[in-house]
């Protein structure tokens, strides 16, 4: 099995890396490159909680070769502080409540920045839709809901 | 953790055509993922090599054009389908079936011809696809372009007609019948991200005034299929229309053939269909 050489930009920082085809993305996430924020979980794309942006999209990385991200732009959830500051999805799950045992949060955060940014006036609708594929086995949906309209609304007036 | 492969990325058709040709059953397409990749995991499939097709322009086109049809490249996913302008209107059965598939974030990947060629009883696409009349155009090194119909491609629970050399390239869908409405009714467990316990798919028109129906089924038998003899029974003339459907909730019934599994038994799936038969039925009508 031959190794490849990948180029691609994470939270704004190039990186080139060799990989083996049978690495997922997240793998290269949390293994590679030690980014631990990306949650490892079902690895068959039922639960959502290893969800990142590439190239802008939300997409499950367990079920991402890692060599098909060569050349790719990815965001995980370390990329979401700017500067030391907090995105205003964080702000409103902080503000919410919204993170509960926390092992979803990374996941609910990245969906909520992206639909936030996509569309600053969602209905709750669009909310539980963009949020149908995550599973929280807390099963506290109500407070993450909340917290994305409530950070619409951050996005809102600045 | 994967079984070990070989990857490769071919930037055109002949390139993939060519790998395809040279690892035979070996190798396995790989467009989203979504199936494949849980396969692998969970080691019923162990390919030797992927051919990633994404970087394929032609692959990755979308096109319709008013009176012909609607073409879906092998690596357009399902959030191109449900994107294409005007889509919902024209395909409404196909577009509300494709919004059905697992979630947002998966249809960003997966892609139709992806959903077809993995062949699981449970493809959501498919009932819509096989009332719209969908052909595949599959494609090897040697020969030329071949058109399925969709109703021979399915042979068996994940077997498809397709040989380790082939390549579906894309899906056409005809132009749909003028003034036609369509709708797929899926039952799940949850409203949620899941598989159908039953998927229904009808299309009714009129056809210089006359009624016509077409359905088609999903997690009912081992493969989707159509249920075509339904289609005579709303040709005749000396029924009343609460005789066709009935006539027809049973010939569907009787067609059908489910099994028991997780998401219901045998004898819950068989009294959806005939409940959800009778509902689509009554709501297709009302609006043709």
């Amino acid at each position: 099995m031959s190794r490849r050489k990948i180029r691609f930009k994470i939270n704004g920082v190039e990186k080139t890396v060799e990989v083996e085809p049978n690495k997922t993305l997240l793998w290269l996430i949390r293994e590679e490159l030690k980014l631990k924020g990306t949650k490892k979980a079902c690895e068959r794309g039922d639960c959502g909680l290893c969800t990142v942006l590439l190239n802008g999209e939300p997409v499950k990385s367990c079920l991402v070769l890692a060599v098909e991200v060569d050349g790719s732009d990815i965001l995980t959830v370390e990329g979401l502080a700017k500067n030391g500051e907090l995105a205003p999805i964080q702000r409103a799950f902080i503000e919410h409540g919204a993170t509960q045992c926390g092992f979803c949060t990374p996941a609910f955060l990245i969906v909520g920045h992206w639909l936030i940014n996509r569309n600053p006036n969602p209905s709750r609708e669009e909310v539980v839709e963009a949020i149908n594929g995550l599973l929280c086995r807390c099963t506290g949906y109500k407070p993450i809901i909340d917290a994305i309209l409530e950070a619409a609304k951050y996005m809102r007036r600045t | 953790m994967l079984p070990k492969f070989e990857y490769y990325s071919p930037t055109s058709l002949s390139e993939a055509l060519d790998l395809l040709e040279k690892y035979g059953e070996d190798a396995k397409i790989i467009a989203g993922g979504t199936d494949l990749l849980v396969s692998m995991r969970d080691r019923i499939l162990k390919p030797k090599c992927l051919i990633d097709i994404k970087k394929i322009p032609e692959l990755r086109r979308i096109e319709y054009k008013e009176g012909v049809g609607l073409t879906i490249g092998a690596a357009v996913t399902f959030k191109d389908i449900l994107e294409y302008p005007n889509l919902e209107k024209k395909y409404r059965v196909l577009w509300e079936a494709v919004k059905t598939i697992g979630d947002m974030i998966l249809r960003n990947r997966a892609t139709l011809v992806g959903n077809i060629c993995n062949a699981s009883p449970a493809a959501d696409s498919a009932p819509a696809l096989l009332i719209l009349d969908a052909r595949a155009r599959i494609i090897n090194k040697n020969d030329g372009v071949r058109e399925v119909p969709l109703e021979r491609f399915f042979i068996g629970v994940k077997k498809t007609i397709l040989k380790p050399t082939e390549i579906v390239k894309e899906v056409f869908v005809p132009e749909p019948p003028a003034n036609c409405y369509g709708k797929y009714v899926k039952v799940m467990r949850v409203q949620s991200e899941d598989l159908a316990v039953v998927g229904v798919a009808g299309l009714a028109y009129r056809d210089r005034g006359d009624l016509i129906i077409r359905l088609a089924y999903s997690s009912v038998a081992p493969t989707p299929i159509r249920v075509k003899e339904v289609e005579e029974v709303f040709k005749k003339k000396n029924m009343s229309l609460d005789e066709k459907i009935e006539e027809a909730v049973k010939i569907s019934s009787e067609k059908v053939s489910p099994i028991s599994d997780v998401r219901g038994s045998a004898e819950y799936r068989l009294n959806l269909v005939k409940v959800a038969t009778r509902r689509l039925i009554k709501e297709l009508v009302e609006v043709v």
